[in-house]
């Protein structure tokens, strides 16, 4: 019995060693700024490409005029997390980082000291990119304005502040390695899954993470709810009401909008008109072709169908309700008719983009209702969704009100079950929208 | 208003001697503010740019036209001036909000004056004092004016002719004026010419102005006749002023804090502090308001209005409320039935001998309650007012509709004799009779008053309706009484509900027949035109309604309820003794006896409504067989008094949705006999938008009082009729040269009895309460 | 934080707190009163405006939203207050108090860009956000489908306008 113990004991240290040689990562040598002439215009012209498509600047800014300083804090179940500053800055970016220490970061999650980066910062998709890519990102990087900042303090519940048991999260949930095309699908396909799953990480977001925080491999780009906004689901088990199309899933991604699917708000908003904004034309259809396959798109012919009859259905729903002023409902119905429609109405056989049709909008449709909210208390500004179009927050509307609007446009604007607790929901949206700096 | 209120102000109109039942004791201010038209001379004097026409005010040396108008010292409500240029421009001391009123009146002057319609301008006076008496309500100002505004127009052709034939060295009898130029044989001589160059200056007497022709009818050129309303284009380009608009140098926004309760609330503590830091704050001021207006009353200054609501909601006031605090919509109707079943309650405003024996002696009766709820004046444009004082005078910008009522208040409140304070006109965003009570301009000059430096007033819309002046709640019984062959022998009609009139104008009310003085405006339109035996009408003021807010003249004021109550139960009778409800009424519509009508208002009496309803029948195609729970229903009414009746009936067509109770309001049929129609275009939209607030206040509209306070705030929960409700409207006119009449309101009258009537004809189930909601339908549907 | 933004064609710089209302923005302080304060919670449609051409309820949209975008008020749809609209207005003599007919106009405005022959339904659908107290209901429809009736022959009738416009 006390051999056992000790034999158990001896296996744990052992493993305990193995562990800590395995977690152990060297510390990189700093390095002097590099010299202004060590990029070529071109390849710092690329690298700013590379961070718009892996939208660098979404997390690693809070102020606009300071970008890439980091500070910005991420919420999770572990604690909160603050996206660090990357800006060439010596003492508190990473001024002193040396394109090898860069690249590892990208690549394993480890930073220029040794220590494991949280698994928040996504190297798990980093580590596909392609080298060439990485040392444009580096180049326009390093040529960045400096600034001095440094992001709070990482407050994180214990255990899982200690960094080192990020290696064995590693050992779990992360598969190093660069790219490879598969050579049945298309070119266009394959750089678009080279993108989506590497740079611009479009699965870290839409895909639910699991108890310990890894992308659930299960229920790839199901939806998830990402720094309280819902990212929508995508995947083809997850039909939107009216199925994608390569175009829609274009023009979404090039101008922040679709006809039969909504505008694009939150982090979304940054993807696509600080992210995208800048990357090639070719790349856009690259990911649209990616994603038509992962959301089961569909031929545009049919779609236009779907759509006018998806309308056409809340329109005759909505009629329903008009005639029957004693619930709710009926109250949502007026609140729409009279302080949403001039905008939202659209004509069955011919929704507008510039007038988002609510039976087709994602926000509308999700099982959380946290979207619908925060664009109706907030508003969407006109440098989200369609940029030059605004909708103005409606956040003079009491709670009932707000209530009784969505819970009409759930029951006839949809084929979803009825959202719980809408008026606690519209509560807690407001005063985290209100305290927000987003 | 109507003509008793007329009579009060003025009891001789049109040379009609004021009737009998006209209380004239009760006119005596009336008398002192303003003179009686047809007693006074005309003048014509020269002016810097013209000459000026007008009525000279009685008592005066008019040896010297030119000083008259110097002075401006003659009757403000009709006056025109003839520039040089050829201009004529029309002054007007009526508000204008949306009725035309300034085209309707115009066109009564050019018209005779024979002038050229498109040099005609209109000018909105202020209401300095020597102006005298100004008050635009309901539906009188054509009425009040055509006879006078025609002799003003008529002297004034006279002259040019006389002018115009010495200029053209012939005889005024050779000449006749068209177009603004005077003609003879192939002569003609402009206005604008004979203004520069001759001498208009005359003085008219009494009786030489009532000797002067006034056209006949078949003449008119201009009423009658489709015009553009001149006040439509500023309407259209951003360009009209409203009171919200009026700026002055240096002023600074004021925002109200309204006590919980309309009156007797008082203020303990106030707390600013948190609001301190806000921009463009600068502090809160209690209003001590010896006028008894605005009791407990604090407003909140910032340099702008959004300071002062970012302010407003931030600082805590502690009040101790008034007593009415807890008072609901319930109490003050339990609180009216009480009082109709005290008898010896109210003023018995029409009290046939025989009404008792009738009832004890009929074959049959019927009784029957109706109640109709809290309604909101909810006028776009929320009250405000401009407060400043210049060069010794207080100086008040608002638009308003009775500025003689409120300037003795604002007066008290700043402590300054009457003629230190001037009201200036602005368009109304909407007047219904909320702007007749100018009670929001008393909080801005107090204001002003506190801080000594110009105020601008401006109340949210959650004050506004907060403050507003509500159709009060009413409650009403009517009875009848039936002889064996189904005739009604007797009837009696009690209404209860709180009482404008007698909150803000006491002593504009009459007597009745039992000396208990009453507010004629709530109960206005229930002494009908029918033959229906003895008849007793009793009208009760609520004092719980009185007391918990200030009631309201809200368009068509007491036939909004009375008609409601009346017309509903004519069709309960007419079914009662199994007659068609237009065969019914149509036979007690005799025009005999007190019906008969009398000239020049009232040409023709009963039988004028009972044409209505004939010819509203006729192209209703009332005998059609209707759909499936859809049914046609009538009403007619008088509108407000029965001497200055105008006689409007209505079929509405509804179906009922079984299922929800709900209510689709298809078509109004209307017919309208106003006598002249001055501006028929006008006329259709007033009737238009008329009848769509009947349908509003009996399908959409209508809250309920609440501890103390109307419950709805905002259009979240307060929800008027849109454009998506408007239902087919068919609208007639009838032909008639008879006196012009109001038509701003009649037609609000009679769509809620005429849809609850249809209501009963598509699904059998009687609807007593107003506004009928869909819950109610439904709940009467199953039993 | 002072806010620019074109009003009507010229810039504007409105040296106030960048939440303040568009409305008040515009009235206070641009000076421009055509544009109506109603209900304050974007239920009455008085305040309209267009902003890059698209309807806005303008007492809700704090100024700092319009930065730099272009703002027209009922001052600025058309030089000498002739747009089709306006004229129709005036024809069928739509106004009565008047104080709703900015929005009004403004509303049907960026109607007509999205449904330049607007149905019944549409007109429904789309006008029932503006309240008209006077409710001129049955005129404001009527001016609306004379307007649109104009601007699409000025369109069939433009030199520019494509062969197959005036066979339609």
């Amino acid at each position: 019995m006390k051999r056992l113990a000790i034999g158990t004991v001896a296996l744990l240290v052992l493993l305990l060693m193995a562990m800590l040689i395995l977690a152990w990562e060297s510390s990189i040598a700093q390095q002097d700024a590099p010299a202004e002439d060590t990029f070529s215009q071109r390849q710092i012209d690329r690298g700013e490409v590379i961070a718009g498509l892996g939208n660098c600047q979404s997390c690693h800014t809070v102020d606009p005029e300071r970008p890439y300083a980091g500070g910005r804090a991420f919420p999770t179940p572990f604690g909160t997390l603050y996206a660090t500053n990357i800006t060439p800055h010596p003492e508190s970016g990473i001024g002193r980082w040396s394109e090898a220490a860069f690249i590892r970061a990208m690549r394993e999650g480890v930073a220029r000291d040794g220590s494991h980066l949280f698994p928040a910062f996504p190297y798990t998709h980093f580590t596909r990119v392609r080298d060439e890519d990485l040392q444009a990102l580096y180049a326009y990087t390093m040529t960045r304005e400096p600034v001095d900042a440094r992001a709070p303090e990482n407050d994180l519940t214990f255990p899982f502040n200690i960094r080192l048991l990020q290696a064995g999260w590693k050992l779990l949930f992360f598969e190093p390695g660069v790219w490879q095309p598969d050579t049945e699908k298309s070119d266009a396909w394959n750089r678009g899954e080279y993108l989506a799953e590497g740079l611009a990480h479009c699965s870290a977001c839409h895909t639910p993470r699991n108890t310990f925080g890894a992308e659930n491999q299960d229920r790839d780009y199901d939806g998830a709810m990402v720094n309280n906004w819902y990212a929508p689901a995508m995947s083809a088990g997850n039909p939107p009401p009216v199925a994608w199309t390569e175009s829609e899933l274009y023009t979404y991604l090039r101008e922040g909008a679709s006809t039969y699917h909504g505008v694009a708000l939150g982090s979304m908003a940054d993807v696509v008109h600080q992210g995208l904004g800048i990357v090639d034309d070719s790349d856009i259809r690259a990911l649209a072709t990616y994603f038509s396959d992962v959301t089961g798109a569909l031929p545009e012919d049919q779609t236009a169908a779907q759509a006018s009859r998806r309308i056409a259905d809340a329109q005759r729903e909505s009629m329903a309700m008009r005639s029957n002023d004693t619930g709710e409902l009926n109250r949502g119905e007026q609140l729409f008719s009279n302080g949403c429609a001039a905008c939202h109405y659209n004509s069955a056989d011919d929704p507008n983009v510039l007038r988002p049709e609510l039976s087709l909008n994602s926000a509308l449709n999700a099982d959380n209702p946290v979207n619908l909210i925060r664009a109706t208390l907030r508003g969407v500004s006109n440098e989200s969704g369609i940029q030059g179009v605004l909708m103005p927050g409606f956040a003079s509307w009491n709670n009932a009100d707000l209530a009784a609007l969505f819970a009409f446009l759930r029951a006839t604007h949809t084929d979803h079950p009825a959202w719980n607790d809408l008026e606690q929901r519209i509560a807690r949206q407001r005063s985290d929208v209100t305290t927000s700096t987003e | 208003m109507n003509k008793l209120f007329q009579s009060l102000l003025n009891p001789e109109v049109n040379g009609v001697p004021a009737t009998g039942d006209n209380p004239g004791s009760a006119s005596a201010e009336g008398h002192k503010k303003r003179p009686i038209l047809n007693r006074r001379g005309f003048l014509i004097g020269a002016t810097g740019a013209g000459f000026t026409l007008a009525f000279y005010r009685p008592g005066l040396s008019v040896a010297q036209p030119g000083d008259v108008v110097a002075d401006k010292t003659f009757d403000p409500t009709i006056w025109y001036q003839l520039q040089t240029d050829g201009r004529i421009i029309v002054n007007i001391a009526e508000a204008e909000m949306g009725q035309h009123v300034g085209t309707a009146l115009a066109r009564i002057v050019a018209d005779e004056l024979e002038a050229d319609w498109s040099r005609v301008e209109l000018n909105h006076v202020d209401s300095d004092p020597k102006w005298g008496l100004m008050v635009t309500g309901g539906s009188w100002s054509v009425w009040q004016n055509f006879m006078p505004l025609s002799r003003a127009g008529a002297a004034g052709r006279q002259v040019l002719i006389e002018e115009g034939a010495k200029l053209l060295g012939v005889s005024p009898d050779e000449c006749r004026a068209r177009n603004s130029e005077v003609l003879a044989g192939g002569q003609s001589i402009s206005y604008a010419e004979i203004v520069q160059r001759g001498d208009l200056s005359r003085t008219f007497s009494e009786s030489e102005l009532e000797n002067i022709p006034v056209k006949p009818a078949a003449e008119r050129r201009l009423i009658g006749q489709e015009a553009l309303a001149l006040d439509v284009p500023g309407k259209t380009n951003g360009r009209a002023m409203y009171g919200i608009d009026a700026t002055v140098e240096n002023m600074v926004f004021a925002r109200p804090l309204i006590p919980p309760t309309r009156y007797g609330s008082t203020i303990q503590a106030i707390d600013d502090s948190d609001a301190k830091d806000i921009d463009g704050y600068l502090q809160t001021i209690q209003l001590n308001d010896p006028t008894g207006t605005v009791p407990g009353w604090a407003a909140v200054i910032a340099t702008s209005f959004t300071a002062a609501n970012k302010a407003a909601e931030r600082i805590r006031v502690d009040w101790a409320a008034g007593d009415t605090a807890t008072v609901s919509e319930q109490d003050i109707l339990d609180h009216s039935l009480r009082l109709i079943e005290e008898t010896s309650q109210g003023a018995l405003v029409v009290d046939d001998e025989g009404v008792d024996s009738a009832f004890s002696s009929a074959d049959s009766l019927l009784t029957q309650d109706y109640i109709a709820h809290s309604v909101l004046h909810f006028q776009l444009e929320p009250v405000n007012a401009l407060a400043f004082q210049e060069e010794g005078r207080w100086e008040i910008h608002t638009g308003n509709q009775w500025q003689s009522l409120i300037l003795p208040v604002l007066a008290k409140a700043l402590d300054v004799p009457e003629s230190q304070v001037i009201m200036r006109t602005y368009m109304l965003g909407g007047g219904f009779g909320r702007r007749l009570n100018g009670d929001y301009a008393v909080p801005a000059a107090l204001a002003a008053k506190t801080i000594g430096r110009p105020v601008k007033m401006m109340f949210t819309r959650e004050d506004d309706v907060r403050f507003d002046s509500i159709r009060s709640p009413a409650y009403q019984r009517l009875r009848m009484a039936f002889d064996a062959d189904g005739q009604p022998i007797g009837m009696e009609h009690h209404a209860t509900a709180g009482w404008p009139t007698q909150v803000m104008v006491p002593a504009f009310m009459p007597a009745a027949t039992n000396e208990v003085k009453y507010d004629p405006f709530a109960i206005q339109g229930a002494a009908h035109w029918y033959s229906v035996g003895a008849h007793r009408l009793r009208a009760i003021s609520n004092d719980l309604a009185n007391d918990t807010f200030r009631p309201g003249w809200l368009r068509s004021v007491g036939s909004g309820w009375v008609n409601w109550a009346l017309e509903s139960f004519m069709d309960e009778a007419a079914h009662h003794v199994g007659r068609d409800p237009i065969e019914f009424r149509l036979a007690l519509l005799k025009a005999e006896g007190k019906n008969a009508g009398s000239a020049p208002n009232a040409v023709g009496g009963a039988a004028r409504q009972a044409n209505v309803l004939r010819r509203v029948r006729e192209i209703a195609n009332w005998q059609q067989t209707m759909p499936e729970n859809t049914g046609l229903g009538v009403a007619t009414s008088y509108g407000q008094e029965r001497n200055m009746p105008t006689w409007t009936a209505c079929v509405a067509r509804v179906r009922v949705d079984r299922e929800t109770g709900k209510v689709n309001l298809e078509k109004l049929t209307l017919v309208t006999d106003a006598g002249t129609v001055v501006h028929p275009d006008g006329a259709r939209a007033q009737v238009e938008g008329a009848a769509l607030w009947g349908a509003s206040m009996a399908l959409h509209e209508g809250t309920l009082i609440e501890d103390g306070q109307v419950q709805a705030r905002n259009l979240n929960t307060y929800t008027p009729l849109r454009m998506r409700d408007v239902p087919e409207i068919e609208s007639e006119f009838i032909d008639s040269t008879e006196l012009a009449v109001g038509l701003g309101e009649p037609a609000t009258t009679v769509v809620g009895p005429a849809i609850a009537n249809a209501i009963f004809a598509a699904v059998g189930v009687r609807m007593r309460d107003l506004p009928i909601r869909p819950a109610a339908v439904l709940a009467a549907l199953q039993g | 934080m002072p806010t620019s933004f074109e009003l009507n064609g010229r810039s504007v710089t409105l040296q106030v707190a960048d939440d303040t209302p568009l409305l008040w923005g515009i009235r206070e302080d641009a000076g421009l009163t055509g544009t109506k304060y109603g209900c304050g919670i974007g239920l009455c449609g008085s305040c309209t405006v267009l902003v890059n051409g698209r309807a806005t309820r303008s007492c809700i949209t704090p100024l700092s939203e319009v930065k730099n975008l272009a703002v027209t008020t009922i001052e600025g749809l058309h030089p000498s207050g002739e747009h089709p609209l306006q004229k129709a207005w005036i024809k069928t003599q739509t106004p009565q108090c008047g104080y709703c007919q900015s929005g009004q106009i403004m509303q049907a405005a960026a109607m007509l860009v999205d449904f330049p022959d607007p149905s019944d339904e549409q007109i429904d659908n789309i006008m029932s956000g503006n309240l008209c107290r006077c409710m001129a209901y049955v005129r404001i429809r009527k001016a609306i489908k004379l307007a649109a009736a104009e601007m699409r022959d000025d369109i069939a009738s433009s030199p520019t306008a494509p062969e197959t416009a005036a066979h339609e």
